[in-house]
């Protein structure tokens, strides 16, 4: 119980925002404590907390994707490709799009290790490539996909969430586990603490970064899957701006943009934050100036709240 | 238990208690229909008008219907209005009345809208037809001939063309019907005053990229004539990369939706004709319309909003 607790405060801040936020839209409109509100969340997050699991392992070895927004876009279309246009069946589809998103990912990272490019530079580079790349392989046209990977997003028989939202969820618990438990976890924070003297420890730093890029590559090909299923129809013009949503969400979470420092759970709160936030206010109808005011106060005022928790803690 | 904790715990249980407080429905609202307008970018002051003019009508109807206006951040983005359609059916709306941002992606989320009870009720952009038939889902369109509109905007700037004149056209996002029907629409015009179409580009609907476009066009073309642009917010990039090449007056430019910032550059010619398509009162059509079908006083079927020419006298 006293462990339970000292985990909880480590959520804490972010729990009560989330409350707060739900008590305050709960407050402002009959219609948002419903289940069919917890539902519509709930299978909203999938691909993004997907895409903000593999950002906040790279913001955890100090590096930085921008790329993920168009590499899912470009994992989307190859699979509406090959799902409409070369018959292929889903599994293969669904696998080669994860593969477009590791190639991505690996790209990214091995430049960044081997020809010393900053990462912040090499994923500025992907975020056009994949993008440019994503409108040629669909020649700019959304690709309507007609039920061929609905069963994603639809609900589990019984259940009200849906087997994407489920993925997602084993994905940020098998990253946390990664981070917290396994050997290349503590690896991961030692390289963002400090890469040199991780390196003149003995620990061979390329390979964990570049496993890190791939990983982050592969999660956004997983995102593209579930977003697909949702839409129903994979589009080149997707996840725009989606990389700033997966920072806003791992920065909420506590995850430090200097590396070292971050939790794979506290990103996915984030994500709930960001989501529950974007929910009501569509729901209240705020005008569009408004919802941009809002969400970027909160993003902000998430991360104060969060950094006044340790202060006194400390 | 230390203190912080009990004043989280305190905490909880007040935001718990504020929100079960909640004022409870009251009878007669519950029996007012609820209607969701969900459009495409706010930033796009045609869609703003569309808001105004709903609003407008919902403050002159207050007794009628209910209404939640939402809008995207840009033109193409999906997931956010695929998530704003599911978050109106999370709000128990009757009616969804949107201009959807692609033709056929939206689809699925609507028929699972439908699928929940809540009618669907299309506006300005038309979802594809072959889309809507392989998802069963029946929906009446309301909205402007568009390419009849981009027609009549065609034909008056072919009258101020010669027979083999090069002219370029900046479409919209390429995916939206709207866009490939104005597309037709200007082409039907230049094919018919014997015009040469040089280019067909997109401009994303937006200015700053119409401007990019528009720029790289003029260089390109030395002999361009005119440029058409699908909406007005691209026409005004348009104006801009005239002006910068110097060739202002030398290559005529037309738009479509009469947005108030193309008004004074109609005036002064810098803007050949737009189209009005009486976007302030598009949705309110389109309301109208869906307020009549839960009524049980219409039909679903398509209705045909004017568009008319705005051009200097």
């Amino acid at each position: 119980m006293k462990k339970f607790l000292h985990r909880f405060r480590d959520y804490a801040a972010l729990v009560l925002i989330l409350v707060a936020l739900v008590a305050l839209f709960g407050s402002l409109s009959n219609h948002f404590l419903t289940a069919a509100t917890f539902n519509s969340v709930a299978n909203r997050i999938p691909t993004l907390t997907l895409v903000a699991t593999g950002m906040t392992l790279v913001l955890i070895i100090g590096g930085i994707d921008l790329s993920v927004g168009s590499v899912l876009a470009l994992a989307a279309a190859v699979l509406g490709v090959l799902l409409v246009d070369w018959h292929w069946p889903l599994l293969l589809s669904a696998l080669a799009a994860v593969a477009v998103g590791v190639a991505a990912g690996f790209f990214n990272g091995f430049v960044c290790v081997k020809l010393r490019v900053p990462s912040f530079i090499v994923t500025l580079g992907t975020l056009e490539m994949a993008r440019g790349l994503a409108y040629l392989t669909t020649n700019s046209q959304t690709k309507y996909l007609a039920g061929k990977v609905d069963a994603l997003a639809q609900p589990i028989a019984g259940l009200p969430i849906t087997p994407a939202t489920l993925l997602a969820v084993l994905v940020v618990v098998a990253a946390q586990f990664m981070l917290s438990r396994a050997v290349i976890g503590r690896k991961m924070i030692a390289i963002g603490t400090n890469e040199a003297a991780t390196r003149l420890a003995g620990i061979a730093t390329a390979p964990v970064k570049v496993f890190v890029f791939a990983t982050a590559g592969a999660l956004a090909g997983l995102g593209a899957i579930c977003q697909s299923a949702r839409l129903g129809a994979s589009d080149p013009n997707g996840g725009v701006g989606l990389e700033l949503s997966a920072i806003a969400a791992a920065v909420i979470g506590g995850t430090s943009l200097s590396g070292g420092k971050g939790s794979v759970v506290c990103t996915f709160i984030g994500v709930l934050i960001i989501a529950t936030l974007e929910a009501g206010l569509a729901q209240i109808g705020a005008s569009e100036p408004v919802k941009r005011l809002v969400t970027g106060a909160v993003i902000v005022l998430a991360v104060v709240a969060d950094g006044l928790r340790k202060k006194s803690q400390s | 238990m230390k203190k912080q904790h009990l004043y989280l715990l305190a905490a909880l249980i007040g935001l718990a208690a504020l929100s079960a407080c909640k004022p409870a429905v009251p009878a007669d609202a519950a029996a007012k229909p609820r209607v969701a307008l969900v459009m495409k970018s706010l930033a796009n002051e045609f869609f703003q008008n569309m808001a105004e003019g709903a609003k407008k009508h919902e403050a002159a109807h207050a007794t009628d219907y209910e209404l939640i206006v939402n809008g995207i951040k840009n033109e193409t983005d999906l997931t956010e209005q695929v998530g704003l359609v599911e978050q109106m059916v999370a709000q128990g709306v009757q009616a969804i009345v949107i201009a959807p941002a692609d033709s056929k992606a939206l689809v699925p989320a609507l028929k699972r809208a439908k699928d929940a009870g809540v009618l669907v009720v299309n506006i300005d952009n038309k979802l594809d037809a072959d889309t809507l038939k392989q998802a069963n889902l029946p929906v009446s369109f309301v909205g402007p001939d568009n390419r009849e509109g981009a027609a009549k905007v065609g034909a008056a700037l072919a009258a101020k063309l010669k027979t083999g004149d090069q002219v370029a056209i900046l479409e919209g996002v390429p995916t939206a019907f709207n866009s490939q029907q104005r597309r037709a629409g200007f082409e039907d015009a230049m094919k018919q005053g014997g015009m040469k179409v040089v280019s067909v580009q997109s401009g994303q609907w937006e200015m700053d990229k119409a401007n990019t476009v528009a720029s790289s066009l003029v260089t390109e073309h030395a002999n361009l004539k005119a440029i058409l642009c699908a909406n007005d917010n691209m026409a005004l990039g348009a104006v801009a990369a005239v002006r910068a090449a110097g060739k202002t007056g030398q290559i005529l430019i037309v738009g479509f939706d009469n947005i108030s910032a193309i008004q004074p550059m109609i005036a002064d010619g810098r803007v050949l004709a737009t189209a009005d398509q009486h976007g302030d009162q598009l949705a309110v059509f389109g309301i109208e319309k869906a307020l009549a079908i839960l009524k049980g006083a219409a039909q679903l079927e398509d209705k045909k909003t004017p568009v008319d020419l705005i051009a200097k006298p």
